[in-house]
């Protein structure tokens, strides 16, 4: 379907001409290049290969000490950059000159390194400052020089903590000792009780006694000199300056930041001759030619042909399609409004190239499965249009891209949705539903939920058949989908006539005889055979799954009516009309995310395990073209 | 013995037990989710240590053994609003009161288990978005999975309750 064919192209060229050609392909920017080692061929093996390996490792090294400057800077850059400010233009010449003025980056490189370095320096400091600050400040009142406590010849003192709560038995017990001591109470922050002791040596045991007994936790302060006072103001004038210091830092960071514009361009201009040298990596050499191989979509053959032309009129071209069992790139073409629906699938595996591509079929599914789930068409339309904005105002690209592009159309399809079911800002706005309304008539809801469910599985299901019949295997398709057709639609049909037994039963007997056929013997046959009819339950909990579209529907409805109740019976005076509004906003804000949130997921597993599982075959490499990738910059010729 | 449970609870014995099946249907299913969101917490929290960048992903992870208590709400709301706790209360039977208590339990003690278990399920995925962030999609897809019981058990509980006619 739309997985786009590819051709091999092999490319023979002089190499002479080798920098300029490569060039010209990064600017064509549609070849996959093959790497060497990805080559099954014996005689090539022993053809010398070209390596640029070198210098893409130099490019790479200069590359990361780019980005570790830019993303120092970006910390201390205060001017916030519009998201729609036009890229810089780089012309070959500037792109040139940039290649040849590489040594400032190093310069750079070490200025923010050292600064960083000091910078955290700085970090370890103040809080080695504050935690001796916080140990400090209960002995604030203590009149002794820290570096006197500790022994003397006849005396030990001590200071420490007990609990607040036993500071009167612990007093008591103190006083009530007979060893001769002194002790004083410093500070009780009605956790610790902080205390000062002094006593003789000889009353050391009965002394160490009674504080052991109370949990006495001994504090030290070794490497203090002076009171505590004084230590707490000299840490305080420490810290100003390590504040101080600081500043001075970040002003030296912040002097740097005209670089920015310098090494944005750099990144770019970098990663362009990286990408060069690591295809150049992949050539095969002789001495006057260089050889390589590369998928090109088939749509593309043309332009490639002629983008090589421009370049050299010495060179030799041919295309080949891909073998029998060779694999090639899966590159997915699909129109604008499916493109965004792709995410779901990429998310989960790239088809295999020789299947199909599921997506122009998934993303109606998908985005009306979505709609459903969020049901509310007010929430709809918050949704369409944030997104909406977003993707018209921002520059968006790749996987977000997709996602808020999915969202806007998930948003769509809720208003829609919305709109059918009746749901008006859950309940808050009353307007009859187009169609019914599921609250109220769930069976009907459900039964409807089912039947899309079926649909979709039997879409699945044809799928497979599709594939089987493009790639050959026309009896497969014949008796693994079609009878399995016959006896589903045989079962259904039980429901509203007999006749559907007979219908049943064919099929029935059709895959008894025919689901064994890989099977040698006939009993095994046979057993595989029926066997395989217990399949049936598993059709029939794929089919239940899509009660959950109906499930996660009511939750946004219900939780938004006990949103609006809740918010309403704050009416009436003036202050509870503000917080009605301010309640209203948060409630429903928080429905719709945790709402789109579930639908997102919930959506995605139908896909993934319902529909994929009934005929996806993943694994497909992705196709990565030889181009021009730049972040900062726009390249001009 | 002959015991009564209308002589016991008297002439309001319909609307406790309408009550209880509310508060099995939020209370089980909140208490789950708040053990399901708790057990992903713990291991995004180990995520954001080495990179705080992740804080957006591993969050969406968490959010989503959070719907079980939601589930929960739904259906004791619904059956607050049959009774009349709004506005009213209603005449509710012994055997209708019954019935409001049976429909609550499915989705209370479904939304307990599966919150737990789809909490342990996403924080695995927090592992998966701490080495591999692009692969997130089926991180959730896997949290997923397990609230699909949840979410039939919410389809069970309200089908019940729909067709209780006070």
């Amino acid at each position: 379907m739309a997985i786009v064919n590819m051709k091999k192209a092999t490319i023979i060229a002089l190499q002479d001409e080798k920098e300029s050609l490569v060039k010209g392909f990064q600017a064509f920017g549609g070849l996959h290049v093959i790497g060497i080692e990805d080559i099954d061929d014996e005689e090539l093996k022993n053809i010398p290969k070209d390596s640029a390996k070198e210098d893409a490792t130099r490019y790479e090294g200069l590359l990361s000490q780019v980005k570790y400057s830019l993303d120092f800077l970006s910390k201390y850059d205060k001017a916030k950059k519009s998201m729609f400010a036009p890229r810089a233009i780089i012309t070959e010449s500037e792109h040139k000159e940039y290649l040849q003025n590489l040594n400032k980056v190093e310069e750079i490189y070490n200025q923010c390194k050292a600064i960083n370095e000091k910078l955290a320096e700085n970090r370890n400091m103040e809080t080695k400052l504050n935690n001796t600050l916080v140990q400090l400040s209960p002995w604030s009142q203590l009149n002794v020089p820290l570096e006197e406590i500790g022994e003397t010849s006849y005396t030990i003192s001590l200071i420490g903590f007990v609990p607040s709560k036993s500071v009167p038995e612990f007093e008591e017990n103190l006083s009530k000792s007979e060893a001769e001591h002194y002790f004083k109470l410093i500070e009780d922050n009605n956790e610790s009780a902080f205390y000062f002791i002094v006593f003789y040596k000889q009353a050391e045991d009965i002394i160490l006694d009674i504080l052991k007994q109370f949990g006495w936790t001994k504090v030290n302060f070794t490497d203090l000199k002076g009171t505590a006072s004084k230590n707490i103001k000299d840490i305080q004038e420490k810290l100003i300056l390590q504040e101080k210091n600081k500043a001075e830092l970040i002003e030296q960071a912040e002097a740097l930041l005209f670089n920015n514009s310098y090494l944005e361009a750099l990144f770019d201009v970098l990663t362009i001759e990286k990408d060069r040298k690591d295809v150049i990596s992949n050539f095969i050499k002789t001495e006057k030619s260089f050889t390589i191989f590369a998928w090109v979509p088939e749509t593309m053959v043309k332009e490639l042909e002629e983008s090589i032309k421009k370049i050299t009129d010495s060179y030799l071209l041919t295309f080949e399609d891909p073998g029998e069992d060779e694999d090639f790139p899966v590159y997915l073409d699909n129109p604008k409004l499916v493109r965004p629906a792709e995410m779901i699938t990429e998310q989960y595996s790239l088809p295999n190239p020789r299947t199909v591509d599921p997506n122009k079929i998934m993303a109606p599914f998908y985005i009306m499965f979505f709609g459903m789930m969020v049901s509310d068409a007010v929430y709809g339309i918050i949704l369409a249009a944030l997104t909406f904005f977003a993707l018209k105002k921002f520059r968006l690209e790749g996987g977000a891209k997709k996602l808020i592009g999915l969202l806007c159309l998930g948003g769509v399809s809720t208003i829609l949705w919305g709109a059918l079911f009746g749901g008006w800002f859950g309940g808050l706005i009353q307007i009859k539903p187009l169609w019914f309304n599921p609250t109220d008539e769930p069976l009907m809801m459900l039964i409807f939920c089912l039947i899309l469910g079926i649909i979709q599985l039997f879409i699945g299901m044809g799928m497979k058949a599709y594939v089987d019949i493009k790639n050959g295997r026309i009896l497969d398709a014949l008796f693994d989908q079609g009878l399995w057709y016959v006896f589903l639609i045989g079962l259904m049909l039980m429901i509203f006539n007999p006749a559907g037994k007979y219908l049943a039963i064919a099929g029935a007997v059709g895959l008894i005889l025919t689901q064994g056929r890989d099977k040698k013997g006939i009993f095994s046959k046979l057993f595989s055979g029926i066997l395989s009819l217990y399949d049936v339950t598993g059709f029939l909990g794929d089919v239940l799954s899509y009660s959950r579209l109906f499930a996660l529907g009511l939750a946004t409805g219900v939780i938004g009516t006990v949103i609006n109740e809740m918010s309403l019976m704050l009416r009436g005076s003036f202050i509870g009309n503000i917080f009605m509004v301010i309640f209203l906003i948060f409630g429903h804000t928080f429905n719709i995310a945790i709402n789109v949130l579930g639908a997102y997921v919930h959506s995605s597993r139908l896909q993934y395990v319902e529909f994929f599982g009934k005929f996806f075959d993943g694994d497909g490499t992705p196709y990565r073209p030889f181009k021009v990738n730049t972040k900062y910059i726009e390249q001009k010729n | 013995m002959d015991l009564n449970l209308m002589e016991i609870m008297g002439s309001n014995a319909g609307l406790y037990l309408a009550f209880m099946g509310s508060a099995i249907a939020a209370g089980l299913a909140g208490a789950g989710s708040a053990m399901g969101v708790g057990i992903t917490g713990m291991a995004a929290g180990g995520v954001i240590t080495e990179d705080p960048s992740k804080f957006g992903r591993t969050l969406v992870l968490q959010a989503l053994p959070g719907t079980q208590g939601i589930y929960g709400l739904l259906i004791a709301f619904l059956i607050w609003s049959k009774v009349g706790v709004f506005g009213g209360f209603v005449d509710v039977t012994y055997e209708q009161g019954l019935m409001l208590l049976a429909s609550g339990i499915p989705v209370g003690i479904v939304g307990f288990f599966s919150a737990i278990y789809q909490g342990k399920a996403a924080a695995t995925g927090c592992s998966i978005v701490a080495k591999r962030p692009e692969e997130t999609a089926k991180a959730m897809v896997y949290a997923a999975m397990v609230e699909t019981y949840a979410v039939l058990s919410l389809l069970a509980s309200f089908l019940m309750l729909n067709s209780i006619n006070l």
